[in-house]
């Protein structure tokens, strides 16, 4: 079937900015469902034939994310800072092609355990953030979380944690083949009394819905696939949508500007085309859904005489309360090859320690992933802290390359006001549209969670008999690939941007989707629960559409 | 912490590159991104086997005193190290033509690391002296751009994939123990090829 194409002036349905992990999944409910959609995707349309194994160009040379040279964007501690561009990068990165993020994530796929949605309530307030309850349950978001398994395709074994939340189904498809570093930290593990259990991951371990299996070439983290097995939207979502016949999917279509009428409704959105022309595309209702980055920043480049603090921001609220999730990792070495760098990241998890215990002193909870240190090159780079930089331990530690593994922590970020994405008042991008600035300071307790996670890993690595152990060092984050918070759900308009059903409080026919609706930051690997969020959307959206009451 | 420890002690002229070390020069890989990639696809002209007459940049001397500054980052021994790469090569060829920007900072680099060399041994050369004296010196010139963009060069020079001009006939990955396939298959490694199976967890441990 032909390709189904939308003139800018035509009222569309639906415009959807962004065509990731939410937007995807919104297109293709929505268009499945009936509606006319238009994704704007402000970069290119890449398939399998372009993704390549070169660590140069995809690590060091933007690749596919977003490239500073165009796209620039300014970082700053805090408030009392003035605001600079990175030497190497950008703070906040992401995909920009589409599929987005989803195309070049790790694919841990962790569902949020039941308490994620509570905590204030179950632990109380902390005095100087924006801890707060989600206004949805665990029980609410479940049915979605499935659907993410079985439509999008999530590989795992259902009940194999003692500590996984209630679910309906089990998964779709087993767990990938086990790696080295999956059994070393098992086996490390289960010494300790751990729990480790195989990692759900979304990647095909097997051919799922006319694609492929896994063919574990290994250059999966930061890169695109080339045999299509990891779950993207772009193989997925996005053709099952363009499949309807009713859904447009249009790349270099960078959109700027969010239009408002005078009645307070939004008619559709600016953007650039390929050739930096100025178009406008009409809908009758608009999604935005392109990253806890770029969200917000439409919003705030979209304030008018009706909202001069940025569209749909009677709140203060939107671009407040950025999380990425902190981290950490220990470096091992054992005796014989573990050879990580082949097949995905990581084949087995540990979720012990993922709930808060305020006996620890501090609030926080994660998982720690046994995965590769890196690829060559970034292996080869690396140096500094309690790596040797050159000479003959440098040389030692090239050649144990192969018997290495990285144990990782991910953990919480909590959420304040003082972090935030807001607009840099001097900085433009190519385009001439201003830039975002970043502020970004790390509770105490994320890092003292992360340096927990840290030494429960150099216990494991130890106890699975490592030859040796390197902590990483520990930093404050000055940026992540993890883009939450900025435009957080909630009931009260005066304390969150969207409601429940992701329509902001402000504007009836604008909604929101993506990282920017978190309320707490999770324990790392947003992915899935951005993708259970956009199904749900799209079923309320959909069901609102169907009623008039858009 | 004395000048010798400043990064560009006596060159006011500040390149970001040379002041950010080996590691954060990935912003500067991007500007001059085109020129790099133009680059991989001539890479098939590098002779396979360069002689010291074929250094474009570099004098014969000064080459030496590279060879062996990456001769101390990689060391040769039981396996290959940077020497046998041919890294030197790869640091002359990239410095002459798409790295070619980074070449004048690069040069007043190597001079005031032979100038602060001679300092220390009026006589012999960097390259002339035994390895443990050169190592010993190099302890206290490890943090200067000049060492960290050698470092730099070293690495990419052994370790980037061979369409760049590097990793000579492979060696570099070789060392490291990385198979260039498109693909594998189960079992990946020693400890996986011996793994049971998964054990799940029995109910009362829930």
């Amino acid at each position: 079937m032909p390709k189904r194409v939308f003139k800018p002036s035509e009222t569309v349905d639906f415009v959807i900015v962004g065509s990731g992990a939410a937007g995807g999944v919104i297109a293709r409910e929505l268009s499945q469902a009936g509606f006319s959609v238009v994704v704007l995707e402000q970069g290119p349309r890449l398939g399998p034939g372009d993704f390549e194994h070169d660590e140069l160009k995809y690590s060091y040379q933007s690749g596919i994310t977003n490239d500073p040279a165009q796209c620039p964007q300014t970082f700053r501690v805090d408030a009392g800072e003035v605001a600079k561009q990175p030497a190497l990068g950008n703070s906040l990165v992401y995909a920009r092609i589409v599929g987005g993020s989803s195309n070049h994530f790790t694919a841990n796929f962790w569902r949020f355990h039941e308490n994620d949605f509570h905590e204030r309530s179950l632990l109380g307030a902390m005095a100087g953030t924006g801890f707060a309850d989600w206004p949805i349950t665990y029980q609410e978001l479940e049915p979605y979380y499935t659907k993410v398994e079985w439509e999008v395709g999530v590989s795992g074994l259902a009940d194999s944690s003692p500590f996984d939340p209630p679910r309906t189904k089990p998964y779709p498809m087993p767990p990938l083949p086990v790696k080295s570093s999956g059994v070393l930290l098992e086996r490390g593990g289960r010494k300790l009394g751990l729990h480790p259990f195989p990692a759900p991951m979304a990647i095909a371990s097997q051919p799922y819905r006319g694609r492929p299996g896994c063919g574990h070439c290994g250059f999966c983290i930061g890169y695109g696939c080339e045999f299509m097995a990891k779950s993207s939207t772009l193989y997925t979502m996005i053709p099952e949508a363009e499949a309807t016949g009713r859904c447009e999917i249009r790349p270099h279509s960078y959109v700027y500007q969010v239009a408002l009428d005078k009645r307070g409704r939004t008619t559709g959105v600016h953007y650039f085309d390929l050739h930096k022309r100025d178009q406008f595309q009409k809908a009758k209702a608009v999604v935005v859904s392109a990253n806890g980055a770029e969200t917000a920043r439409l919003l705030l480049n979209s304030s008018n005489d009706h909202f001069p603090q940025g569209l749909a921001n009677s709140s203060g609220l939107v671009g407040k309360y950025l999380m990425f999730n902190q981290g950490s990792g220990v470096h091992a070495q054992f005796e014989h090859e573990l050879n990580e760098y082949k097949s995905v990241q990581v084949t087995r998890i540990i979720h012990d320690f993922y709930e808060a215990d305020p006996k620890r002193g501090f609030y926080g909870g994660g998982g720690i992933d046994a995965r590769m240190g890196g690829q060559p090159l970034g292996w080869a780079l690396a140096g500094g802290g309690e790596l040797p930089r050159w000479g003959a331990q440098y040389k030692e530690r090239l050649e144990a390359f192969p018997r290495s593994m990285l144990a990782a922590g991910h953990c919480t970020s909590l959420a304040m006001a003082s972090n935030n994405v807001s607009i840099d008042p001097t900085l433009k991008d190519a385009w001439g549209i201003p830039a975002i600035r970043v502020t970004y300071k790390d509770h105490p307790d994320d890092l003292a969670m992360a340096t927990f996670l840290q030494d429960r890993c150099v216990e494991i690595m130890q106890a699975a008999g490592a030859q040796k152990t390197y902590r990483a060092a520990q930093r404050l984050a000055r940026g992540g690939v993890h883009l939450l918070g900025t435009c957080r759900m909630g009931n009260d308009p005066a304390t969150s941007v969207v409601d429940k059903y992701h329509r902001t409080h402000d504007v009836r026919n604008l909604f929101l989707c993506d990282g920017s609706s978190f309320v707490t930051s999770g324990r790392g690997q947003p992915t899935m629960t951005i993708q259970a969020l956009a199904f749900r959307a799209a079923d309320h959206i959909g069901q609102f559409a169907r009623r008039g009451e858009i | 912490m004395d000048s010798s420890d400043r990064p560009e002690s006596g060159n006011s002229r500040r390149s970001f590159l040379l002041s950010s070390g080996g590691w954060l020069t990935g912003a500067w890989i991007a500007s001059q991104w085109p020129a790099i990639a133009a680059a991989a696809h001539h890479a098939e002209a590098m002779p396979a086997d360069l002689s010291p007459t074929h250094f474009q940049l570099l004098t014969t001397t000064d080459a030496a005193d590279v060879e062996a500054i990456c001769a101390q980052i990689v060391p040769s021994g039981a396996t290959p190290g940077a020497r046998e790469a041919h890294a030197v090569y790869f640091v002359d060829k990239s410095l002459s033509t798409y790295f070619a920007s980074m070449a004048p900072d690069y040069r007043l680099g190597l001079t005031e690391f032979q100038t602060k060399f001679r300092a220390v041994e009026p006589v012999k050369a960097f390259a002339a002296v035994d390895a443990s004296s050169q190592e010993a010196f190099l302890k206290t010139a490890d943090r200067t751009p000049f060492f960290e963009t050698t470092r730099f060069l070293t690495v990419l020079g052994m370790f980037s994939s061979p369409k760049y001009g590097g990793n000579y006939q492979g060696s570099g990955w070789k060392l490291m123990g990385f198979v260039d396939q498109h693909a594998f298959a189960p079992p990946f490694g020693y400890y996986d090829a011996q793994y049971q199976g998964f054990v799940p967890y029995s109910q009362e441990h829930a």
